[in-house]
């Protein structure tokens, strides 16, 4: 009993230490900015006001960020889903030349950082042209290496039969892994495209690099522009909450394939 | 089967292991020249790149070890090393611990389990720009900050956080430990739910205390799960860029200046690319170190994850 109350209280003592972020963050968004800059119990509004979000829906270079950042995390994940989840199949399933080889050849890839690659793909972006264009943080993010573990992981322990049914049935390859493959994979595919989500919407790095024009920034970026020079509390936390909604309602959906896809992978 | 294909000629074989898979290689192909493109060739690139003067304009030239003997010198770097080695010291511990504490409170069939478990891996999923924003205005240096205010009430002077020097790091890696921790508690909860029930039951029935089964049940069996959270997370924490760029931009005084902000830093604002590979793979081979350690330690249990 002592132990399971001590349980409880733990458990809401940290719930409340995990909110309070964005608690802050929904309630300083809707404060009025001009008083009490220097009250800590600032972020408590007393007086409700929507001008933050006004001023950033006006503001028309953020409604751009958000833009520019669907753009870019849109189109890698629906690609990285397809990719990730043919090339998953093609090896855990097919019999072909060097399959193992190229395999681990892609995973031992995973061991670089993506720091290490970033200067020499600046020079090479710089040299096709690619600087402040979607093209740099669209073109190689369109399949992942992890992906393609995760899928084949998962296919490596659905017996052959399936497959091997369908081809007696006449199927081709292209319309068993449509009609047999690709259904039965759906939870992972659905894991990979949260992480794509995710890990395309909020990163910070590649961005910084490949764009320096203020147009082609992602919300990520011109939020961190705005932390610089807006000083202005409000505003900000409205742009963050803004830009946290495609995130939480990915969340809402997706929880249970992202922890999954954790455990499964070891990914961070 | 073998012995017979092998007789053929290689044209032939060729031949008939693309009219057997044909659609495998279409697909593989591109992929292939994909990663050649943007991961093989960069890699190879970044390695030359640090034997020359690359500025971004005008031709490179072949300068040897030069880059890699400034290396040795600059104390700059081996500041950002012991940087990043100290901000590991304040992150690896706190967050295994707190996924782990996470965990067991989720695990202890408490109700809305679901929901907490929802909560504690809710930063896992935000943006760095968004909790280092609140995170900044937390941490205001002033008796502003909401943190300084709850100092006051148990009499502690209001601190400087992010502008002191032997502040400022331990303020990031509080960041980073609450933005990670979430992942954690998920290897821990996977590793508590393979536990065998019935060992909890046969030490309660010996009359062992709660205390007792986790020593000696919990924690022990947990160890693989310890040891590859410890791995993933020193490699996180080497690779940390983002706090130091939105919160303190590599000051004070150096004091929160990585191995990451550094190479960034050296690469970007001073437009020193080749010094900056060089910085590129000395991060690249700490890291190899510590995978390779997993490698030596974990070997094919790592399958489990």
């Amino acid at each position: 009993m002592v132990k399971k109350i001590i349980t409880y209280i733990a458990l809401f003592i940290l719930g409340f230490c995990f909110l309070l972020p964005f608690a802050i963050m929904i309630l300083g968004s809707f404060k009025d900015v001009q008083f009490a800059q220097l009250d800590p119990l600032f972020w408590i509004p007393d007086d409700p006001t929507m001008k933050n979000y006004i001023y950033i829906m006006r503001d028309g270079m953020f409604v751009r960020w958000i833009l520019n950042s669907v753009i870019i995390t849109v189109i890698p994940v629906a690609t990285q889903m397809l990719f990730c989840a043919v090339l998953g199949y093609i090896f855990a399933k097919k019999q072909f030349i060097a399959r193992e080889t190229i395999f681990w050849i892609f995973m031992a890839v995973i061991m670089i950082p993506q720091q290490l690659l970033i200067i020499p793909k600046y020079i090479m972006f710089s040299d096709f042209g690619w600087i402040n264009t979607y093209w740099a943080l669209i073109v190689p993010e369109l399949w992942g290496i992890m992906g393609v573990f995760l899928v084949r992981q998962f296919l490596q322990s659905i017996p052959n039969d399936l497959e091997e049914a369908a081809y007696i049935d006449g199927a081709n390859d292209i319309q068993i892994f449509f009609k047999v493959i690709l259904p039965l994979a759906v939870p992972v595919v659905a894991t990979v495209g949260t992480f794509s989500f995710i890990s395309n919407w909020n990163d910070l790095f590649q961005p910084l690099i490949y764009l320096t024009q203020e147009k082609m920034f992602p919300i990520t970026l011109g939020l961190a522009s705005m932390l610089g020079k807006e000083g202005n509390f409000g505003i900000e936390m409205a742009g963050s909450a803004v830009s946290f909604i495609p995130t939480f309602l990915i969340f809402l959906f997706f929880q249970r394939y992202f922890t999954e896809g954790i455990q499964m992978s070891g990914m961070k | 089967m073998t012995s017979k294909k092998s007789k053929l000629p290689l044209g032939e074989r060729l031949k008939r292991e693309w009219k057997r898979n044909a659609i495998v290689y279409i697909v593989l192909i591109p992929v292939i020249i994909h990663f050649i493109i943007f991961q093989v060739y960069p890699f190879l690139l970044s390695f030359y790149l640090t034997f020359m003067d690359w500025k971004v304009i005008g031709d490179p030239e072949f300068v040897g070890l030069k880059h890699w003997k400034y290396l040795l010198t600059d104390k700059l770097a081996w500041k950002a090393i012991w940087n990043t080695v100290m901000f590991s010291v304040y992150y690896i511990v706190p967050t295994m611990a707190l996924g782990l504490v996470l965990a067991l409170i989720i695990n202890s069939g408490v109700k809305f389990a679901g929901f907490f478990k929802g909560i504690f891996f809710l930063p896992v999923v935000t943006s760095f720009v968004i909790v280092a924003g609140i995170w900044g205005w937390l941490f205001r240096g002033t008796e502003a900050g909401l943190i300084n205010y709850l100092l006051s009430f148990i009499g502690i002077e209001p601190q400087l956080f992010l502008s002191n020097s032997s502040q400022a790091l331990a303020v990031l890696a509080g960041l980073s430990i609450f933005k990670v921790a979430g992942t954690t508690m998920i290897y821990y909860f996977a590793g508590l739910q393979s536990i065998d029930r019935g060992l909890y039951e046969a030490a309660r029935i010996d009359g062992a205390s709660p205390l007792k089964i986790f020593w000696n049940i919990t924690f022990p069996l947990l160890k693989p799960i310890h040891f590859y959270v410890a791995i993933t997370t020193t490699i996180g924490s080497f690779q940390i860029f983002d706090s130091a760029y939105l919160l303190t931009g590599g000051g004070p005084s150096y004091a929160t200046t990585t191995i990451v902000y550094y190479l960034y830093e050296q690469g970007f604002t001073s437009l020193n690319l080749s010094y900056a590979s060089v910085l590129s793979y000395v991060l690249f081979s700490i890291i190899l170190v510590i995978s390779l350690v997993q490698r030596k330690y974990l070997g094919k249990d790592s399958n489990h994850y």
